[in-house]
């Protein structure tokens, strides 16, 4: 018996170990795959980037699963409207361009042809802004592919976020008025010696005529005729000269404005990252101070326009409350000012499949996001292959110290290296990658404020940089040149870099080192020495640019890496100082990753004038632009790389040999040269992805993922989306003025409360014709906010409807969030009527009421009597009986007792 | 007699380089609009540098002056780097140095895909993938020309030669324009179908297969939307004009009086035909070939082909003088050297053709 126990026994423990394995199972299975299997370095096993210029094929490859994501934004509407449709697709949005009229400020007369510019008067610029309906420009033009813009201001940026409440009530100011612009153009027409005859505008016996540039390659052609036919409207003879960029350009910013061939340009800009202080826009747009050609040049700003604008251009001011007072100036006086009319801001979408989520940048999209190889996936699923298709592909030669710039390389050269700060794509501000904290210190009283808690701000009286901080480079010499005594900075940055920074390997396997910093220090000011073999002429305005700044660089400790540095840059965000001293010298350039093994190959290459890293410099030596990943270069870099391993070459050997060992040495370009061989190239980061292959006749790129990567995928996953707040106005009482009032605000994200803390502030402005009601809300719970106002606020509405504005600004997203609707306001009498009425209502109410509820009772009590009534006849009858009975047992009983007396 | 060939040979291949050397130089004022081409750069750099170092956070707070100096020395170096610095009548004659000695020079804007500024780089690197598709076409649309139209010559008045005049007119409508049509169905249409496809466009699948042999495989299944678009819009138009142009050789009278002698048929067309109708068909072949290595600028757009046709229109759209001088600069001599040799090649051909030195 004892073996069909055993059987039983064995039988038992294979159901028990089934069951439990289907338990794991299932367990394991409905684990959410970002917990199941996070992988180190990228979700994805592999991006591919192609080209493809055809939006519309684009389109129909994404819905057909043929790529995943495209990294470009559509510009056609229809198709805008196929991506919306479909349930296959999502979208993101971008805003990074903007249109706008540029007006010729020359005149009244123009010197060259005697002709008359209206737009040389302020107010007819001004009035442009009530002539152009920019609603109608978004809906019907642009087909919803755009918001009004009213000011320079960016919406999805932090300034127009700070000063949304002024920008609102330009907005209301500024809105169409057809009939305001015909107003105040005829009065100041008339004042110019203009007449109007015949619904025509004549000037010294001539037609004003308007030559208005319309460029053609985008919306600027509708756009342009839209607003000249409200000119012709006005009276004016337009002269539509309809031109591409290159046609105008010579015309418009390099022609001198005083020869009369030009009055509106139908203009349009663009920025590719979001800006988190635009202090210097207005010199930029209305005065001369940007320098660029005779139209700036003729730029007259009123003399307190000017000033204010000077004083922002300089960032000439010591406090944050100094700098709202002059941005809201500002802001005002350019309306005024109006040398460009403000349109529309493009909303432009980026589209992906469903399955497939990534980073976006609010002003740059899935191209220019940092962070998209942190967080490119497949919902669904661990690995796999994403197929990504843009516009244009290994435009330049890439190289990290000057190589190509162009978005289109950027977008994969930067998933190969990994940065000490990541920028969040949605407020602007850096986030610690490869830092443990940042300590930063600025002189008081300059206007440096701080959101994040990994940095820490302190204002001290005076920073003297400390003699043995280094300052410069001999490169006669080979050696650092340290802090002058007495050399004083404005910021002091002290920089503690993650114990493992030295562990993070580079894709041949090198570790990151300490050499890689002091190699970029010296080579920042190498290539500005005219005697130094990398000289680069065309590198010393920049250089002088950050020699204007640079006061000082002190490495502190190497175990772990902590810097001092030393700075009269000056930026808003102590998270920006932070990164300024962070990333000066971490290998990662401006272009690209940048070991220090990997840019001397191409150092060696350009001191004996074989290659440049920079295009200038390859010009003017006739050899080629250096690539580190193909062409003519590839061998180039091969051949001094072998003749860096058989020197045992090391680069500034004064300084750097005292980092670095002979067979650390070997060992890094051991590792580079088995790589190329590997790979055929000589792109290596420490980045996420590595890229495995380049086909530059099919312009195609493939990188694949490092799994060698310090970090596991989910550790920026929160940028996957951005918590763009919900904002509505739930409650809305009446108001009555002298009374105090709330109003209910909700702020929401997917349904749920958004957190209390993570808000910036919500502003609100009410608006009625007797007052402008502004101020803050406040937060009563998380998604809970209130506007409180004071019976002394209320006294000043007038009766009657108000509208209320809501602008939301939450600290994770840099773009307000914008909501409205109405109130009532009523007088104080119209209040006591109607509380009154009210309170008669109710008492109408209530005594209906009670005389319903009375006649119900009656009638019940009715009901109760008939019941009753039935029930007193069946007594009355049961009493006649009993009495008829009674009388008939007495009658029975005395005739009993008389039959007993007879008997 | 030889110095006679010797010294009409040296007369023609002045005239012909004096020609290249004319076109090219034409070419350049054309490529530049006279030099206003510079107004046109210059305002485009200077915008470009102006808007990077206002958006470049190294930059924010350096007073005007600063900044005024580090724009001009910016903007500065760029025209140093593309020699717009020196007047474009300097520059123009650099061009046709360049592009006479078959230097080429280097390109002011674009790149090689390899990432090299040498024009003449940038055009070889391109080169192959227009001979491989265009040039593949035009053989074959050439091939199919000749026999069809030779067959149907032959065949006058018959159903087959009725259809080809009906279906001629299919060419008055570009390649490209069936390439739209064809990319919708059978790379579109056909994936919502059936699931599978031809390719959108491009040269080769992404990623690009690493065997050699499937990488080959590859770029033959991207050529076929192309060269079929190209097939569909061409073919019947050579089918016609060759049939018609044999027909008209057909009628010669040595013709006639070959059939009425009695020859045979084969011989008749090979002797009496084909023979005195090859100088022509030498020189269409000729010209066709040189023509395709030109490429197509709007066929390789919809295709996203990366040929000499795109490299072409990107050149144009950036005023890349260089760039299109270089490619101008090979078709013109490629052009006059096949002149120059389809005259000896006629004397071989037709012996009725002789030498001006004869």
């Amino acid at each position: 018996m004892s073996w069909v126990i055993t059987l039983k026994g064995k039988k038992r423990i294979l159901a028990e170990s089934l069951l439990t394995l289907l338990f794991l199972g299932v367990i394991i299975w409905s684990i959410p795959v970002s917990y199941a299997q996070v992988p180190k370095g990228p979700w994805v096993d592999e991006v591919v980037f192609s080209v493809e210029t055809d939006e519309a094929k684009t389109v129909d490859m994404l819905l057909k699963n043929e790529i995943q994501v495209y990294f470009r934004d559509i510009r056609d509407p229809k198709l805008f409207e196929k991506i919306k449709a479909s349930p296959d697709l999502w979208y993101v949005t971008s805003y990074g361009l903007y249109f706008e009229l540029t007006f010729n400020p020359v005149g009244p007369e123009f010197p060259a042809t005697g002709k008359l510019n209206p737009f040389s008067v302020p107010r007819i610029r001004e009035a442009m802004n009530y002539l152009v309906d920019r609603k109608y420009i978004c809906d019907e033009i642009m087909a919803g592919m755009a918001v009004p813009k009213y000011t320079v201001l960016t919406p999805a940026f932090p300034d127009y976020a700070r000063y949304a409440d002024v920008v609102k009530e330009i907005e209301k100011e500024y809105s169409y008025n057809f009939e305001k612009a015909r107003e105040i153009i005829t009065e100041e027409m008339i004042k110019l010696g203009a007449e109007l005859r015949d619904g025509k505008w004549y000037y010294k016996g001539e037609p004003v005529t308007i030559i208005f540039i319309i460029r053609v390659e985008d919306q600027r052609r509708a756009i342009g005729d839209y607003v000249a036919s409200q000119l012709e409207k006005l009276g004016f003879t337009v002269d539509r000269q309809y031109k591409t960029s290159r046609e105008a350009a010579p015309i418009w910013i390099r022609g001198n404005p005083a020869d009369g061939k030009w009055h509106i340009y139908t203009g349009g800009w663009i920025v590719t990252a979001v800006s988190r202080d635009d202090a210097d826009t207005f010199g930029f747009y209305y005065t001369p101070r940007a320098g660029l050609g005779p139209l700036w040049s003729a730029y007259k700003p009123a003399p307190e326009f000017d000033y204010v604008a000077g004083k922002l251009w300089t960032r000439d001011f010591r406090t944050i409350e100094e700098r709202n007072d002059l941005m809201k100036k500002a802001l005002t006086l350019s309306m005024k000012d109006s040398v460009r009319v403000w349109l529309v801001n493009q909303i432009a979408p980026w589209p992906a499949r469903k399955e497939v989520s990534l980073t976006y940048d609010l002003a740059a999209g899935f191209s220019g996001a940092r962070l998209w190889p942190y967080t490119i996936r497949y919902v669904d699923k661990v690995g796999g292959t994403i197929k990504i298709a843009s516009t244009d592909l290994l435009v330049d030669p890439i190289n990290p110290v000057a190589g190509s710039d162009w978005i289109y390389d950027a977008m994969f050269y930067r998933a190969l290296s990994d940065p000490a700060l990541i920028p969040d794509p949605f407020t602007g501000l850096y986030w610690p990658q490869r830092v443990k904290k940042v300590e930063v210190f600025v002189e008081k009283g300059l206007p440096v404020g701080v959101t994040l808690d990994w940095v820490s701000l302190k204002f001290i009286d005076e920073i003297t940089v400390p003699t043995d901080a280094w300052y410069d480079w001999d490169p006669v010499k080979q050696e650092i040149i340290y802090a002058p005594p007495g050399t004083k900075a404005k910021t002091k940055t002290i920089v503690y870099y993650d114990d493992n920074l030295f562990n993070i390997k580079f894709h041949d396997g090198s570790k990151l080192s300490i050499a890689d910093i002091v190699f970029a220090y010296i080579l920042t000011f190498d290539r500005a020495k005219p005697e130094s073999p990398v000289f680069d002429e065309s590198y010393i305005p920049a250089f002088e640019a950050f020699r204007e700044y640079f006061k000082g660089f002190k490495i502190v400790s190497t175990s772990p890496l902590v810097i001092e540095y030393y700075s009269d840059q000056l930026y808003l965000d102590a998270e920006w100082i932070a990164w300024a001293a962070a990333m000066a010298f971490y290998p990662e350039y401006l272009y690209g990753p940048a070991p220090w093994h990997m840019v001397t190959i191409g150092w060696l290459a350009e001191s004996e004038n074989k290659l440049a890293f920079s295009a200038d410099k390859a010009e003017s030596l006739k050899v080629e632009w250096m690539s580190y990943v193909a062409g003519p270069s590839i061998p180039i870099l091969a051949e001094y790389l072998d003749k860096a391993i058989r020197e045992k070459f090391i680069p500034y050997k004064n300084v750097l040999g005292k980092y670095v060992t002979e067979a650390e040495v070997l060992e890094r370009y051991n590792n580079l040269k088995k790589w190329y061989e590997a790979k055929g190239h000589f792109l290596i980061g420490n980045g996420p992805f590595y890229l495995d292959k380049v086909d530059p006749t099919a312009r195609i790129v493939v990188l694949k993922a490092n799994r060698e990567f310090i970090d596991p995928a989910d550790k920026w996953l929160k940028f996957s989306k951005p918590m763009i707040p919900e904002v509505k106005i739930t409650a809305v009482p009446t108001i009555v003025p002298g009374l105090p009032a709330e109003i209910t605000i909700s702020v929401t994200f997917e349904g749920k409360p958004y957190g209390k803390a993570d808000m910036s502030y919500i502003k609100y402005m009410i608006t009625s014709p007797t007052a402008t009601l502004t101020g803050a809300a406040e937060a009563v719970a998380d998604g809970k906010w209130v506007i409180k106002l004071k019976s002394e606020e209320t006294s000043l509405l007038s009766a009657g409807a108000v509208s209320i504005d809501v602008i939301a600004v939450s600290k994770l997203v840099g773009m307000p969030v914008l909501a409205s609707g109405t109130a009532i306001v009523m007088s104080e009498t119209e209040y006591l009527m109607s509380e009154l009425a009210k309170a008669k209502a109710d008492y109408e109410v209530k005594v209906s009421e009670l005389k319903t509820g009375l006649e119900k009772k009656i009638a019940e009590l009715s009901a109760k009597i008939d019941e009753m009534g039935g029930v007193i006849g069946v007594a009355t009858t049961a009493i006649y009986v009993g009495v008829i009975a009674i009388i008939l047992s007495i009658v029975a009983i005395i005739l009993q007792i008389l039959m007993r007396r007879f008997k | 007699m030889f110095a006679g060939i010797l010294k009409y040979i040296l007369k023609r291949s002045i005239i012909l380089f004096l020609t290249v050397v004319v076109a090219v130089y034409i070419t350049i004022w054309i490529a530049n609009m006279g030099g206003y081409v510079d107004e046109i750069v210059k305002s485009d750099i200077l915008l470009s540098v102006s808007q990077s170092i206002r958006q470049n956070p190294a930059f924010k707070g350096l007073n005007e002056t600063q900044i005024t100096k580090i724009i001009n020395e910016v903007y500065n170096n760029e025209l140093k780097k593309i020699g717009f610095d020196k007047p474009f009548i300097y520059r123009s004659f650099i061009y046709l140095k360049d592009a006479i000695t078959l230097n080429l020079g280097r390109a002011l804007f674009l790149s090689s895909d390899s990432g090299s500024k040498n024009v003449r780089i940038i055009i070889l690197e391109r080169l192959p993938n227009t001979v491989l598709l265009f040039t593949t076409t035009q053989m074959i649309l050439f091939f199919i020309g000749l026999f069809f139209g030779l067959f149907l010559s032959r065949r006058y008045g018959s159903f087959l030669d009725r259809l080809s005049v009906l279906l001629a007119p299919l060419s008055s409508l570009p390649g490209w324009f069936y390439g739209i049509f064809l990319i919708l169905i059978f790379a579109s249409l056909f994936r919502l179908w059936f699931g599978w496809g031809l390719p959108y466009g491009g040269m080769v699948d992404a990623p690009p297969p690493i065997d050699k042999v499937a990488y080959a495989l590859s770029v033959l299944k991207h050529m076929i939307l192309p060269v079929l678009s190209w097939l569909i819009s061409y073919s019947f138009i050579n089918v016609y004009v060759r049939r018609t142009f044999f027909l008209m050789f057909s009628s010669e009278d040595y013709v006639e009086f070959a059939k009425a002698k009695g020859l045979p048929d084969s011989l008749i067309q090979r002797r009496y035909i084909l023979r005195p109708t090859l100088p022509p068909i030498v020189t269409d072949f000729s010209l066709t070939l040189i023509g395709s290595w030109m490429g197509a600028i709007i066929t390789e757009r919809v295709f996203n082909w990366p040929g000499i046709g795109s490299l072409f229109y990107a050149a144009s759209v950036m005023f890349d003088t260089p760039v299109l001088v270089g490619l101008v600069v090979i078709y013109a001599y490629l052009l006059a050297a096949t002149v120059f040799a389809l005259e000896f090649v006629y004397v071989i051909l037709d012996p009725r053709i002789r030498t001006g030195g004869a």
